[in-house]
């Protein structure tokens, strides 16, 4: 279970996320929805360890995010990832497998990862070569090189044409029949609908609701119903 | 001591994979090779070849170094490559050693590479190899040492441009601390304390030159080798040891 308590973040005096509390249990697909600079990014960098919280507690499986030994069971996809552009695409993928202590694949499992994300042609070009669908996807293939069981996503089906964005959403449809819990960010909301068990919306930093997606849309489209909620509490 | 290997294996994988680099090493390899005319214009006197020689593999030496250095870690913070590495199984403190020994091992291939061709111009123009410039050689990567250390702390603090600014200043007071010190001696007061303040503190960079033994073909006596490496270690070492402080600090 993903376990976030009280959480805030402050970049010098400014309050990026203020107060968060929310609880994500194990093989969901959870969304966390919100405007372009509401702190979706924030919080997911604070969950994955990338950055501390100024206030509260992230916790994953019991254990602090803060403890770097979590983080074998973490896959985390950035939002429009940037790489080693000199390196290969099965280069790049040998390479963040090899800084997890448990992952010992194969050259084959690797290029069955970019098989599955369909970027296996290109698997011996230089990625500075790449499209930016090719580089979101390898992006994708990276974040589950260690087999994760907590994969967090950010903004996953930005860049990606319509295809693209099929074909990953069928990868994540897969995942949660595998029984890995999902966390992914986005400001699309069509998208959301189809594939989150739960979501969350956050706005200016703060948690407006925390729930399923059939209690929050009651009827109405889930745009609908997050702009409402989003203007209602907008401060102008 | 694997994640820094892994994380110093791609450092060096992307520095030598550089076309730029590539571009420095062919001038510097043009600029060894050109000591030939100097050999000719010196009527058959192998010191100007060695001086010129010599030259080359340091400064070019310096500006790969320079080059692949000064935007190391900022680069990565601009670029938002650490994100994938930071939400990893690695700790900030392996991601700075690893980068260090990364690009220490790319500019130790250089200039193993430029004294190589160095050797080759000497055994052509004297029929013998200088094997005091070897050692020379192993001097010269333990000065690299110091100042690719000094370089990731510079660049996880500031931009490259800035970066490259200070590292040429420090590297310039760390050649002459020595003699402005012995002047400073003589006159001591308030002088003296200033430059033997900065003595300690900036890098003796001054006692890695063996440029003059090669040239000469002076032995070197072996107590000069494990003080600079000492030197080089411990100098090292507390740069990167500031340069994970800060980089720890430092908000992503």
């Amino acid at each position: 279970m993903i376990a976030i308590k009280n959480v805030s973040k402050k970049y010098f005096r400014e309050t990026v996320v203020s107060g968060i509390s929310l609880a994500v249990r194990d093989g969901t697909v959870f969304g966390f929805l919100g405007q372009n600079g509401s702190g979706k990014t924030t919080t997911m960098k604070m969950i994955v360890g990338i950055t501390a919280p100024s206030a509260g507690t992230i916790e994953i499986d019991g254990e602090s995010t803060g403890d770097i030994s979590i983080h074998e069971k973490i896959g985390y996809m950035p939002e429009a990832p940037y790489f080693y552009d000199r390196l290969t695409g099965i280069e790049f993928l040998r390479f963040s497998g090899e800084l997890f202590r448990d992952v010992t694949q194969s050259d084959t499992q690797y290029e069955n990862l970019l098989k599955k994300v369909g970027i296996y042609d290109a698997r011996n070009k230089a990625i500075w070569t790449y499209s930016k669908g090719m580089k979101q996807r390898l992006g994708f293939a990276q974040a589950l090189v260690n087999n994760p069981k907590y994969i967090f996503l950010d903004e996953p089906l930005d860049g990606l044409d319509p295809i693209g964005r099929r074909e990953i959403k069928e990868i994540i449809k897969t995942l949660k029949a595998e029984g890995k819990t999902v966390f992914f960010n986005s400001h699309i909301l069509y998208d959301t609908e189809e594939l989150c068990d739960e979501i969350g919306i956050i706005n200016e930093g703060r948690l407006l609701y925390h729930g399923s997606v059939k209690d929050f849309s009651k009827g109405r489209s889930l745009e609908e119903n997050f702009i409402s909620l989003v203007e209602k509490h907008t401060k102008i | 001591m694997r994640v820094i290997f892994v994380i110093a294996k791609n450092t060096f994988r992307e520095a030598v994979r550089d076309k730029i680099l590539y571009a420095i090493v062919g001038f510097a390899v043009l600029f060894i090779l050109s000591s030939l005319f100097i050999a000719q214009l010196a009527r058959g006197d192998i010191v100007p070849v060695k001086s010129f020689g010599l030259a080359g593999i340091y400064i070019f030496g310096l500006i790969a170094a320079i080059f692949l250095g000064s935007s190391i870690i900022y680069k990565e913070i601009e670029r938002r490559t650490l994100y994938f590495i930071l939400s990893k199984p690695v700790s900030r403190s392996q991601i700075i050693i690893g980068k260090f020994f990364g690009l220490l091992a790319a500019v130790a291939l250089i200039t193993i590479t430029m004294t190589i061709v160095y050797e080759c111009v000497v055994f052509y123009q004297s029929g013998s190899f200088d094997y005091v410039s070897i050692i020379a050689m192993i001097f010269q990567i333990m000065e690299e040492a110091i100042f690719i250390a000094l370089l990731i702390f510079l660049s996880s603090i500031v931009a490259p441009l800035i970066s490259t600014t200070c590292a040429i200043v420090i590297f310039f007071v760390g050649h002459i601390t020595t003699s402005a010190l012995a002047e400073a001696e003589l006159v001591g007061g308030i002088s003296y304390k200033f430059i033997a303040f900065v003595y300690y503190v900036f890098p003796n960079l001054d006692k890695f030159d063996l440029r003059s033994f090669a040239v000469h073909n002076i032995p070197v006596p072996r107590s000069l080798g494990i003080i600079a490496f000492g030197y080089a270690l411990l100098y090292s070492c507390a740069l990167l040891y500031c340069a994970h402080l800060l980089f720890k600090r430092r908000e992503l």
